[in-house]
């Protein structure tokens, strides 16, 4: 970076010239970056760029060897440049751009390619795009006599490389912020929370040289941390517990957001935070919690509505999932590349799906999340259950007759079990396992198990077709289908429906056969259960024969159970003959089965589907009956769980099944087996229907590579490495915005060739290489910035400061902004004393209107929380896509639909309106008012009590006089009737408690209050 | 660079605190012309520094001289059947029950159908109205009444087929969720000429919206210039209302006490953007004074009530309600008032839907423009009508959902129609095929649609971009696209 061109300096300088009254760029002085590539870019790039296949005449442009080689560029001779003799033909079959691009170069512009040229055509790769290297620190000596004393200034090297920028300015910086100051800022940047007016004076009080340096240390020890950084994490991961879209019906996703909580609090290594958040399912001996990280991009929206093409967006949210790893670690936009090739930066089209296809190969099903708390619960009742199993027979009636209870009690079981098995015995059927010897499918794929099951994996449609070939062992009079349950699949299956439709659930359409080339016929049909989820319609079995696709069997509703189906043949099959079955699932989402068997019977008498599972009818089917001790207790205990006469008795039981919890999911990555990759192509357009020939994993070219990553887990690996130049760099940048208000570089999340240049350039690389060598530690890194002499300058501004400098771009002083609109409550909530220190689990519904989500698609309710969840963090805020939580949304809350670098801070009356008017606010104002009543004594000392609550510092003595000149103005209103105590303080309320409630919501609505001073 | 950011901190920083009489467009050339990042964006920027800094959505230039200064859409969401009400396709009824050539289908995805969905014939008559002798239906009455006032494009068609994402493509230019809405680039644009409503305000009747709040969101413009949706249960607009005890005074007291605070505050530390707070809060105050004046119908007389059909409170009339309650909003300034109903996803007996659908509607659609009409306002009032897509020529039926004689989603035509401001009256412009399955004469696609509303407001499509993460984006896409011409009053 010490070799950073003049060019780039001058960039990166040009804008505060411009602000600090300087005089502008001098005409000749050309720079490559500013002023060439973007007109390459723009007119050129297009045709002669790095899209390969849109290149005309193989000349490229973008690269200087290659321009020079084609003679377009002859250094130093612009009149013997093609380019320069192509852009001024007066020729129309000769002009470039070609006339029919519409597309023609200024006078001005021609000018520029000449000069440029002249120059000797010189090219400057773009700065973010080489690796960032530790520049020397600034010194200080021989300044002169007046600024000699700041050379004393710097705490730590930030300070230098600031120091060096505003003196070289004629600036100097600002006095140090006074104490109540610096400990609302630290609280507020490191904690998201104020501190309590008894922290703000320990700190204040401390007068130990190192005070300021443990603050900081205690706070990055405090749990809060991980919240406060968490939530901006969460932004970059666009985090919510809905799914998006029309429906946006609720998710499990909260898991992983702990996970990012507990992870920054751990201080996980960025570098291995990013590892385990983008393949932590490809970790060897990957743990739940690695594999829980891979829900950051299972974030990503899942579109329910009825009718849409599933794999269309799915392809929808890998363009998102690109879109933001550019964002997050590359600091790049990619989105463009997603149509063609990057006009701008070096990606080209191919490039991005060569990208994509890096995270193209994971399937996406849910994990469940072994809770301590459920699993214990689990085994609890398991245990339980087995207990008062073991004691039914106890509890079976006993015969009427002589002798001992418990003899009479075990003859009277032995009979009616001997009963039940006389009476089961001739309706069991002796079904025989089909095993297929061709599977095949329009898109899943189906692979036998060895129970000769069938399971189904891969991605699904709204059609799906099944063929499965068989050679029959035997005769065959009727043939059995069996759905099963699988923990692989979407809550336990059989099917493999996962949006719109129940999950797990499955509409079989038709099943048609066919044996040695001619149709089979069947004469019945019949099930175990049916019905379907969505619709009125039925779900006999014979729907599946009737040749409407629109009709069909399903079991919804009894998900993770094993259910039957049995088809009758209209003539038996003999054994030998080879059978062919066709089954078909259509519907308006996808809904194909996940797991099942075929069986085929000689039986006679026109099987039915039984009731019974199948092991035990099995067991019952078998010709002699010799069922060894096992087998005839199996009997047994399955009589036990059906005979009448124990129905009572199993009462409790049933019930305790009912109790028993589900371990909470959470959406994850799973990477597809070896033999099953997911191809990846190129989409012309970028358009889901329009795939073209099939890309390779990799990495942009621009990004050469000794070991260029081929698999998601590798790219990982080389995101969050000193191999990717940009990395590092983005992420100081985004802890700088965290800390003061705006980035080194201010386009958060674009570093790329149209991105913004940092304002202090040696820093950002400085900050980048020492994350690096600190191993990656973001503590460490929040430690380093919030130690600074910089951080702690005050940031009151003059009006002449304020003129040369507006932006604060050379922080010659701290900066001051609103907080994110999740602290503006928390703030509140601290200083009214009800904030919940609750950690962790299911996101929770704050008070908020229900004509708030009314506006959502089907009349959501919002389910207030009450007791302690009312009062959680805002980060455990239930966070619903199409209607976010309003009080957020006002102060530039996330919707959690894309992927944010960078939030806007507004100031607007509706945010007015919430702090005056929200009764979520009122509600914490009557709190505080309560509080302070009980804490303090005397008008002026209640008002200062409040007032430090939610501002820190201590109240001037006008301050005061003011509020307390207001709380005893609308006292006297109250008392005389013309305002109602009961109505602003609430039931319990006088006249005086009222007017302090009024007191507080002013206190809550200054300015201060929502302020990062 | 944060453009906006810099924009607004400068124009506070050089408006307010440093009175420097710096020409407002010599500013914006010289933030043009000395900024990398600003290239392309000197106009924004000059309607940028044209605005008040304390009003972020104050009135700004247009590129051109504007029809139109504000705009009324009427959403149908869940998308009518054109063939039900304006594109009369006899020979479906002669073809009905059979199915239609796979060279007609070609690869056309449907939501519910399969494509080989016999034929549904139009179910209701039609007959030639107005001056033109336009084609309606026999469930228009009303507006076949207005008909002369109306620009009908048969030939609209879109990109996606599911409810969501083609009403995000209508509001925002994209189906995924998270660019400005058509409102709240107009407000970046244009700004309002309302300083106590919002510029940007959001109506809904019927039933639920599919597209959510992304479809009023401002995505990553400046979050000013999000809609503001109405709430139909308490205050129209969240919080407007003092809580339950603070009468007008108490909540002046109160500001009074606000504002003097902030004020000591400002003068200590300096920070512009106590001064926007201070300004803020003084506005919402006038806001709270608006909204309860704009809800009350009671100054509207019982000939304007009863030609609407409007019942204030009454559910039944919710968007008989909307239409004039945005007639009311149109007078106070309000930029851009989008009226969304929804109710029109006729899935099943799409004659039975379609004709509840426009009992709901037909009589208060053609009363906002007769109004408007009368009051002098329809001719700088862009009012505009339409679905997110049409419906299919062919029958849809589901055992399994119990649906019959209802209509699928269609991409590829349907009808929609402008009116007022900046429209020429009285034009039919498009076609279909015999079957109304596709465009046959001047395809319009959204973003045509779009390009022509920012014309009619005087905004060329092309130049009203925002920069964000290094790519300049503008609601209309990458593709080439124009304002539809023919439809343009001259």
């Amino acid at each position: 970076m010490l070799e950073l061109s003049r060019a780039i300096r001058g960039l990166a300088c040009c804008l505060p010239l411009v602000l600090l009254g300087a005089p502008p760029l001098r005409a000749d002085d050309l720079s490559f970056v500013r002023d060439i590539q973007p007109l390459l870019a723009r007119h050129c790039f297009a045709c002669h760029g790095p899209d390969e296949e849109h290149r005309e005449a193989d000349l490229r442009l973008d690269q200087r060897q290659a321009a020079v080689d084609s003679g377009a560029i002859v250094p130093g001779k612009p009149d013997e440049s093609e380019l320069v003799r192509r852009v001024l033909a007066d020729d129309a079959d000769q002009r470039m751009p070609p006339p029919a691009a519409n597309d023609t170069l200024t006078a001005e512009e021609k000018e520029l390619l000449r000069r440029w040229i002249e120059a000797g055509a010189d090219y400057q790769p773009h700065w973010a795009f080489q690796p960032p290297v530790r520049p020397p620190l600034p010194e200080f000596d021989g300044l002169a006599a007046d600024m000699n004393k700041w050379a004393a200034w710097p705490r730590n090297p930030i300070d230098r490389f600031v120091l060096r920028r505003l003196l070289d300015e004629g600036l100097t910086p600002a006095a140090e912020a006074d104490r109540y100051t610096l400990v609302r800022r630290l609280y507020l940047d490191l904690l998201g929370l104020p501190p309590t007016p008894e922290e703000a004076d320990a700190f204040v009080a401390d007068s130990q040289p190192d005070a300021y340096q443990r603050l900081v240390d205690r706070l990055l020890e405090s749990k809060h941390y991980g919240e406060r950084w968490a939530r901006l994490w969460l932004d970059l991961a666009r985090y919510s517990d809905t799914n998006g879209y029309e429906k946006d019906r609720p998710r499990s996703a909260w898991p992983y957001r702990d996970w990012v909580i507990r992870a920054l609090n751990d201080d996980l290594p960025f570098d291995q935070f990013t590892v385990e958040q983008l393949a932590g399912d490809m970790l060897p001996g990957a743990t739940i919690e690695q594999r829980i990280a891979t829900g950051f991009h299972r974030q990503t929206m899942l579109n329910e509505e009825g009718g849409i093409d599933p794999l269309e967006f799915r392809f929808y949210a890998l363009v998102d999932r690109v879109a933001t790893t550019g964002t997050v670690w590359l600091g790049l936009t990619t989105g463009c590349a997603q149509c063609h090739s990057h006009k701008y930066d070096p990606i080209s089209h191919t490039d991005y799906y060569r990208l994509l296809a890096l995270l193209n190969n994971a399937d996406e099903p849910d994990l469940q999340v072994p809770d301590p708390r459920v699993v214990e619960r689990r085994e609890q009742l398991q245990r339980e259950i087995a207990r008062l199993e073991s004691e039914l027979p106890g509890q079976f009636p006993p015969a009427d007759g002589e002798g001992p209870v418990d003899q009479r009690r075990a003859a009277n079981l032995e009979g009616k079990f001997a009963e039940w098995l006389e009476a089961e015995r001739p309706r069991a059927v002796a079904w025989k396992t089909l095993r297929p010897r061709t599977l095949e499918t329009n898109l899943p794929r189906l692979e036998a198990q060895p129970d000769g099951s069938i399971f189904s994996s891969g991605d699904i449609t709204k059609r799906d077709v099944f063929r499965l070939s068989f050679t029959l062992q035997e005769d065959a009079t009727a043939l059995r289908l069996e759905v099963l349950p699988d923990p692989r699949l979407p809550a336990g299956g059989p099917g493999r429906a996962y949006y719109e439709g129940r999950q797990g659930d499955f509409f079989l359409s038709e099943v048609s056969a066919t044996s040695d080339g001619q149709p089979v016929a069947f004469s019945a049909a019949s099930h175990s259960f049916g019905k379907i989820s969505i619709g009125s319609g039925s779900a006999d079995a014979g729907n599946v024969l009737d040749g409407d696709g629109s009709t069909g069997w399903s079991t919804a509703g009894r998900e993770s159970e094993a259910h039957q189906l049995v088809l009758n043949l209209a003539q038996p099959l003999p054994a030998g003959a080879e059978l062919q079955l066709e089954m078909l699932f259509e519907r308006h989402f996808a809904a194909s089965l996940g797991r099942f068997r075929w069986s085929s019977t000689s039986a006679g008498g026109q099987p039915r589907a039984s009731q019974l599972p199948v092991e035990i009818e099995d067991l019952l089917g078998r010709q002699p009956p010799t069922w060894n001790d096992a087998e005839r207790s199996e009997l047994r205990r399955h009589y036990l769980r059906v005979a009448p006469e124990l129905a009572e008795a199993r009462r409790p039981i049933d019930a305790l099944r009912k109790q028993m919890p589900e371990l909470p999911t959470t959406l994850v990555f799973e990477e597809r087996p070896a033999d099953n990759p997911r191809p990846t192509f190129r989409h012309h357009r970028g358009e889901y229907l329009s795939p073209r020939e099939e890309v390779a994993p990799g990495l942009p070219a621009v990004f050469s590579s000794d070991a260029p990553p081929a698999d998601r887990l590798q790219l990982a690996r080389w995101l969050a490495s000193d191999r990717n130049p940009l990395v590092a760099r983005v992420s100081v940048n985004r802890a700088w915005r965290a800390l003061f208000g705006a980035g080194l570089v201010r386009t958060s999340g674009d570093f790329g060739t149209q991105s913004e240049p940092p304002t202090h350039p040696e820093l950002l690389d400085w900050l980048a290489c020492e994350f690096m060598e600190r191993g990656w530690s973001q503590k460490q890194l929040h430690r380093l910035i919030v130690t600074s002499a910089t951080y702690r300058q005050d940031s009151s501004v003059s009006e002449e400061l304020l003129r040369r400098d507006p932006l604060n771009l050379l922080l010659a002083r701290g900066p001051r902004f609103r907080v994110d609109a999740e602290l503006v409550r928390d703030i509140m909530l601290r200083a009214s004393g009800l904030l919940s220190d609750k950690m962790y689990g299911p996101s929770v519904y704050p008070p908020q209107l229900d004509s708030v989500t009314a506006l959502a698609y089907g009349n959501t309710p919002w389910p207030q929380s009450q007791g302690e969840d009312r009062y959680r963090r805002s980060l455990y805020t239930f966070s619903k896509r199409t209607a976010p939580f309003a009080a957020y949304l006002v102060f530039d809350g996330p919707t959690g639909e894309t992927c944010t670098a960078r939030r806007d801070r507004s100031n607007t009356p509706l945010q007015a309106l919430t702090l005056l008017n929200d009764a979520m606010y009122l509600e914490l104002a009557r709190a505080l008012a309560e509080r302070a009543v009980g804490e303090a004594d005397g008008a002026p000392q209640r008002a200062a009590w409040m007032f430090r609550r939610v501002l820190t510092r201590p109240p001037e003595a006008d301050e005061i006089a003011v509020l307390v000149e207001f709380q005893q103005r609308q006292r006297q209103r109250l008392e005389a009737g013309e305002l109602k105590a009961e109505e602003i303080g609430g039931p319990r309320a006088d006249a005086k408690l009222a007017a302090w409630v009024m007191t507080a919501r002013v206190i809550m609505n200054l300015d201060e209050a929502i302020t990062r001073p | 660079m944060n453009l906006h950011e810099l924009r607004l901190r400068t124009r506070r920083h050089f408006f307010q605190d440093c009175g420097i009489g710096l020409g407002q467009v010599a500013l914006a050339s010289l933030l043009a012309g000395q900024m990398p990042a600003a290239r392309g964006l000197a106009e924004e920027q000059a309607a940028e520094a044209a605005a008040d800094p304390q009003r972020p959505t104050a009135p700004r230039p247009a590129h051109f001289a504007a029809k139109a200064r504000r705009v009324i859409y009427l959403f149908m969401a869940g998308a009518p059947s054109q063939l039900e009400l304006f594109d009369y396709k006899p020979k479906l009824a002669e073809l009905e029950g059979k199915p239609l050539p796979p060279s007609v289908i070609k690869g056309q995805r449907y939501a519910f159908i399969q494509p080989d969905a016999a034929v549904l014939g139009p179910r209701f008559r039609f007959a030639r109205h107005g001056q033109a002798g336009v084609e309606l239906s026999e469930v228009l009455p009303h507006l076949a009444e207005v008909v002369d006032e109306l620009a009908i494009i048969r030939s609209m068609h879109t990109d996606l087929f599911n409810h969501a994402p083609a009403q995000l493509l209508w509001n925002t230019g994209s189906g995924i969720p998270g660019r400005p809405s058509m409102g709240s680039w107009l407000s970046y644009g244009i700004g309002s000429e309302a300083d106590d409503l919002p510029s940007f305000v959001v109506l809904k009747s019927g039933g639920s919206l599919s597209g959510g709040a992304a479809m009023w969101s401002s995505g990553f413009l400046p979050s000013t210039h999000q809609g503001v949706p109405f709430r139909d249960q308490g205050d129209p607009i969240l919080h407007v209302s003092n809580p339950a005890g603070y009468d007008t005074r108490a909540q002046r007291d109160s500001l009074d006490v606000i504002r003097g605070l902030n004020q000591r505050r400002l003068d200590l530390v300096g920070d512009p953007e106590i001064a926007t707070r201070i300004n803020a809060y003084e506005m919402a105050f006038r806001m709270q004074a608006r909204a309860p004046e704009l809800m009350d119908f009671a100054a509207e007389d019982q000939a304007t009530l009863e030609m609407y059909g409007a019942k204030p409170g009454e559910g039944g009339q919710a968007f008989a309600n909307n239409c004039l309650l945005a007639r009311r909003l149109a007078e106070r300034g309000v930029r851009f008032i989008q009226v969304y109903h929804a109710g029109w996803d006729h899935h099943s007996d799409v004659a039975g839907g379609v004709k509840a659908q426009c009992r709901q509607t037909d009589q208060a659609v053609a009363a906002l423009l007769r109004d408007l009409r009368q009051r002098g306002m329809l001719d700088d009032t862009l009012v505009v009508w339409g679905g997110e897509f049409g419906r299919t020529p062919m029958v849809e039926a589901s055992a399994a959902l119990g649906r019959s004689q209802g209509r699928d989603h269609h991409p590829q035509a349907f009808t929609m129609w402008l009116a007022g401001g900046g429209i020429r009256p009285g034009v039919t412009l498009g076609a279909t095929d015999e079957l109304g399955f596709h465009v046959v004469e001047r395809p319009v696609h959204v973003h045509d649609l779009q390009a022509t509303i920012l014309h009619c407001l005087g905004i060329d499509h092309r130049r009203l971009t925002f920069k964000f993460r290094g790519l300049n984006f503008r609601l209309t896409g990458v593709e080439e696209h124009h304002p539809v011409r023919e439809i343009l009053a001259s």
